[in-house]
């Protein structure tokens, strides 16, 4: 790549940067004023996740904004972390280069996929401003801060270095900083309020972040916290190699042409992840190419044919080529639990429900759909509800209408589930907020300015599904409020008012308190289930209680399911009442007998949970008589569920017997990493149409090339 | 007549009410109280009493439902109240017993109404009067003016003669909440019938106009929708004095509504229309009419105007053929016309020609 990069760069003249950036700078964030000033904090908070999330560090960032000169709109930014630090001498390229840095061409799911990066922030507040960028930073290892300004000759694309040295960092409260980075800079921009502004980028940062402690002091002094609200990172991914499906003829092109191996079958073995030695012996058939054939000097036809191989336009006795799924690890997902708690740290309501799909493979790149809804609390009711779109734990601000994610929420009819929805079109209305999520390898955009999800049918399917399943827990919820609050009157009525009625009456008559058991039993007539969830700070567990009672005139039979987070590593204590495992995070009871005005308790604890992991235990029943507070079983969701737990074994038995190749190649990606790229060389790039085909990659400077 | 109990009739009257729940639990059932349905649907004719009143729909209520269970808790609480109050020789306004019931912990009434409704239940269910029970309303009684004498016993509990025309200045003799025998008893007259006016501005101008003189009748000003103890001092006045009642009021749907409640017994209060209603009563005006005949500066009906007329059309009480085709030619004329706007034709109009005109249809001028 950088060898046809570097040929092109030599015959073309050196395009000036602020050309370049005038010409580009609704493609790299910088058109409005607003918009830079998010794009500019976007960049920084970008990087120091990243950073801290590999060097395994629960970041706490603070941004600052203020205003300089309000007449020319001139603001300074400083964003500061507690990640690892850059070592000195690595300051001037992580600041003054462009794209500098290895996840440019690994393949794995990174945040860093939709950005120009800091460098471009470093460019544009010089040229709005002319002034450099301040950097402090700190490694362990090092018992002072390096500190540097950071300027760009524009001409040759270099960083200019000035006022540099070391210093003691020292903290408010006198203590010296252990580790992080420091940047200060200034730039023309303009600070909004509302829906698309640094506070909301922030928010939304902190929803899909849990683990990360953010604050923001905004122009007008006023402080934002948004607080950790768990210790766990997300996980660890791994770089994974490009799959044949998702590949293009270029990229195949350029892959060959670098490779070192001797014979094609161990190029496609060693360079492509799903491909075993059989299909490797099988595309080289399919194609009609050698086995022995040198990658290097293949010719441009049998490369085509190759890919056709690739793609099943070319079959092995009759079919395509069979090969296995990638692997998913290189995804990370933020998972239920902690979307729960990131949405209810940032919105205040009363219901919340997220569901993470299993892994899926689209073209080649695998990815995996998380969805989350909010309900109730003191958001509008007349309004259409908030949705909060993510690619890669990224949030997307602009262009909400012609984005997958919104589309996949408009194809649901949100009315059978409780939310308004006039002709069942468009977003829905309510007292509630909907976060759609991508985790993906290849992040495909609808244009360069990477705001808004190209349409993928596969995609919009998998996050439908996530959405019908999550509105049918709206509608449970909703159903269960209601029930709840009959039982719960129903229990005040028995318990309280009925005892008053039978004392007061004897008490006027002058007669003996009369036994209640009858006209209890006539008036609730049915079969009452109560459940208590409650986090017991003693011994750190989840308590949960369910009691059924019996106030008919007959026995009863049931066999009592309730939920609970087995997916989340959770062990059930002391569950003396037994039973046994339905389904991945359904436990059921069955109860032979319940006589009338009996009642039976089922009490049990949840272990290796954190506190507010779990407060609401689902609980319902299969037998003919209606229990209230418990919902009939629907035989449908325990399907699903079973479903999603199939897939799930049978992925991490793939990504098992994918592993060992899988570490193999990431030495190789890092010798073929090229760390440096010029500016011309992007800019050959963005000649290319804006709007490329659904399989073809959009992004601009990251993802699978 | 209706029948007044005595303190320990009273008491046996609520405690039925008691025992009907006391038993029920000792059945092994949810406790219950009898009542019978308080609306149009159940109102009818009584022939003997000429009045309208409560049919045979009797509702249940019953102890399954949080709300009804809490209705029947606040009905001990408040007999239980009662009992003290007949005990202590003290009595208490709707108003007082509902702050009272703050103190009644799962027994409070939510609001006023709530209240008042139940006072109302306990009377209809035990044919006791809120009188017996020791119970107070809020509300204004009327006004009167005109040659008519009358005794009421004060605060100390004399007799004071009150001569409704000579003793008492512009705004009128008082009505108070209580005009039953052991307050008001009424004395002697000297005028030809009474009048009963919607509004103090149509009062007022009739006194100016010196009308109760000049026509020798009673005026009494009903402010809007009638209390008790109003209804109560015509019906008394119209049988003891035996004396003609008109009723003039706004030429609107809710006039026609006020008129009911004076003549044939309001639907709240049907359980006593008999010792409320006036059926002797006659509506003067403004009938619709009047609106046509005397080209009245009028108001378009509006949406709730129009509901109300058309409910009316289904009530037994205005099933008469005068009353629908007044109610129909209002609906048609899609119009209401205020008292005052006689006023269009100069301030002595009503009492020079409208009245007289209408007076003189009913032969009383």
């Amino acid at each position: 790549m950088a060898g046809i990069a570097q040929k092109l760069a030599s015959n073309q003249k050196q395009v000036a940067i602020s050309e370049f950036f005038e010409k580009n700078k609704h493609f790299l964030g910088f058109d409005s004023l607003s918009r830079s000033l998010i794009t500019a904090v976007k960049e920084a908070v970008d990087n120091a996740l990243d950073a801290c999330e590999e060097a395994r560090i629960l970041p706490e960032i603070k941004v600052e904004i203020k205003k300089l000169d309000s007449k020319k709109d001139i603001v300074q930014l400083k964003v500061e972390d507690n990640g690892p630090g850059i070592p000195q001498k690595s300051i001037e390229k992580v600041f003054g280069q462009l794209l500098f840095g290895s996840r440019f061409h690994a393949i794995r799911q990174s945040r860093g996929q939709q950005g120009i990066g800091i460098t471009g922030v470093v460019m544009y507040s010089q040229l709005t401003t002319g002034k450099p960028t301040h950097v402090r930073s700190k490694i362990a290892t090092e018992s002072t801060a390096a500190v540097v300004d950071i300027g760009l000759d524009t001409r040759k694309n270099k960083a200019v270095k000035s006022n540099q040295g070391r210093e003691g960092w020292f903290l408010q409260d006198g203590s010296m900083k252990h580790h992080g980075l420091e940047v200060t800079t200034q730039l023309k921009a303009k600070y909004q309020k509302g829906r698309q502004s640094v506070w909301q980028y922030l928010r939304m940062t902190s929803i899909v972040n849990p683990h990360a402690e953010i604050t923001f002091t905004d122009p007008e002094g006023e402080v934002h916290h948004w607080p950790r609200v768990t210790e766990r990172l997300p996980r660890k991914v791994d770089s994974i190699k490009p799959h044949p499906h998702g590949i293009e003829l270029g990229q195949l092109q350029r892959m060959l042409s670098e490779s070192k191996d001797s014979r094609l079958s161990v190029f496609l073995r060693m360079n492509f992840s799903g491909v075993s030695n059989r299909a490797a012996k099988e595309l080289c058939a399919a194609a009609e190419l050698e086995v022995s054939t040198k990658p290097k000097q293949m010719k441009p036809d049998d490369v085509r044919a190759l890919l056709e191989a690739f793609q099943g336009e070319r079959m092995f006795n009759g079919k395509p080529v069979k090969m296995l799924n990638p692997p998913t690890n290189c995804l990370s997902p933020i998972e239920e639990m902690l979307i729960k708690k990131g949405l209810s740290k940032t919105i205040d309501s009363r219901f919340v429900t997220t569901i993470t799909r299993a892994p899926n493979v689209s073209q080649g790149n695998p990815y995996q759909v998380e969805v989350g809804l909010i309900f109730g609390g003191s958001m509008a009711s007349d309004k259409p509800v908030e949705v909060l779109r993510f690619a890669n734990r990224v949030p997307l601000m602009y262009q909400q209408g012609g984005c997958l994610l919104t589309k996949a929420i408009e194809s649901v009819d949100w009315r059978q589930y409780g939310l308004e929805q006039p002709g069942a079109k468009g977003v829905p209305k309510g007292p509630a907020a909907i976060l759609v999520h991508l985790a993906s390898t290849n992040v495909q955009f609808t244009s360069e300015a990477k705001e808004a999800l190209a349409e993928n049918e596969e995609v919009i399917e998998e996050a439908r599904k996530a959405m019908l399943e999550m509105g049918r827990g709206l509608r449970k919820h909703l159903e269960k409020k209601k029930k709840m609050a009959k039982t719960q009157e129903k229990f005040e009525l028995i318990n309280d008012i009925l005892p008053a009625i039978a004392a007061k009456s004897a008490e006027i008559l002058d007669k003996p308190i009369p036994d209640l058991a009858g006209s209890i039993t006539q008036i609730m007539s049915a079969v009452i289930s109560e459940t208590n969830t409650t986090w017991n700070k003693e011994t750190k567990q989840t308590d949960v209680e369910i009691t059924l009672y019996n106030y008919t005139s007959r026995s009863r039979a049931y066999t009592i399911l309730a939920t609970w987070p087995e997916k989340e590593g959770a062990k059930m204590l002391g569950n003396e009442t037994g039973g046994r495992k339905e389904a991945m995070g359904v436990w059921a009871w069955k109860l032979e007998t319940l006589q009338p005005g009996q009642k039976y308790v089922i009490k049990y604890s949840l272990d290796g949970l954190e506190k507010g992991d779990w407060v609401d235990t689902d609980v319902f029943y299969r037998g003919s008589q209606e229990v209230i507070g418990a919902m009939k079983m629907d035989e449908k969701y325990l399907e699903e569920i079973r479903n999603q737990e199939q897939i799930l074994k049978e992925m991490s038995k793939q990504n098992d017997e994918l592993g060992e190749s899988t570490e193999e190649e990431e030495n190789r990606t890092q010798h073929t990493d090229t760390p440096e790229i010029d500016l011309d060389e992007i800019i050959a790039s963005l000649g290319e149409p804006k709007v490329k085909p659904p399989n073809g990659q959009s992004t601009l400077f990251g993802g699978g090339q | 007549m209706v029948q007044r109990f005595s303190a320990g009739e009273t008491k046996d009257a609520m405690h039925q009410v008691v025992t009907e729940m006391y038993d029920k639990i000792i059945k092994g059932e949810p406790p219950t109280m009898t009542l019978p349905v308080r609306t149009k649907n159940n109102i009818g004719f009584d022939q003997k009493l000429g009045v309208y009143k409560y049919g045979k729909k009797k509702s249940v209520r019953d102890a399954t439902s949080l709300g009804s269970a809490k209705q029947l808790l606040r009905a001990l609480y408040v007999i239980e109240f009662i009992e003290e109050m007949i005990d202590a020789g003290k009595s208490s306004t709707l108003r007082e017993m509902y702050y009272i019931s703050e103190s009644w912990g799962l027994g409070k009434f939510g609001s006023q109404n709530e209240s008042n409704n139940l006072a109302e239940d306990l009377e209809i269910v035990t044919k006791c009067l809120r009188e017996d029970f020791k119970l107070r309303p809020e509300e204004d009684g009327a006004r009167m003016i005109g040659n008519l004498t009358l005794r009421e016993r004060n605060r100390r509990g004399e007799w004071m003669r009150i001569n409704a025309r000579d003793d008492v200045g512009d705004s009128g003799y008082g009505v108070p909440y209580n005009v039953e025998a052991e307050k008001i008893e009424l004395l002697e007259n000297d005028i030809d019938f009474i009048m009963a006016i919607e509004t103090g501005g149509m009062f007022d101008r009739l006194i100016e106009n010196g009308f109760d003189e000049d026509f020798r009748c009673g005026l009494l000003h009903l402010k809007g929708q009638p209390a008790r103890s109003t209804r109560r001092i015509i019906k008394r006045m119209s049988e003891e004095w035996d004396l003609p009642v008109v009723v003039f009021l706004d030429g609107d749907p809710w006039s026609f509504r006020i008129f009911a409640s004076i003549a044939y017994g309001a639907i709240k209060t049907a359980h006593i229309s008999e010792y409320l209603a006036t059926p002797s009563a006659t509506y003067l005006g403004i009938t619709a009419d009047d609106i046509v005949a005397y080209d009245l500066p009028s108001d378009d009906l509006s949406k709730k105007d129009i509901e109300a007329l058309n409910a009316e059309l289904s009530d037994p009480r205005f099933a008469d053929s005068w009353w629908q085709d007044q109610i129909n030619m209002m609906l048609e004329l899609g119009k209401k016309a205020e008292q005052q706007s006689l006023a269009k034709y100069g301030l002595d109009f009503v009492t020079e020609t409208y009245l007289p005109e209408k007076l003189a249809e009913l032969g009383l001028a």
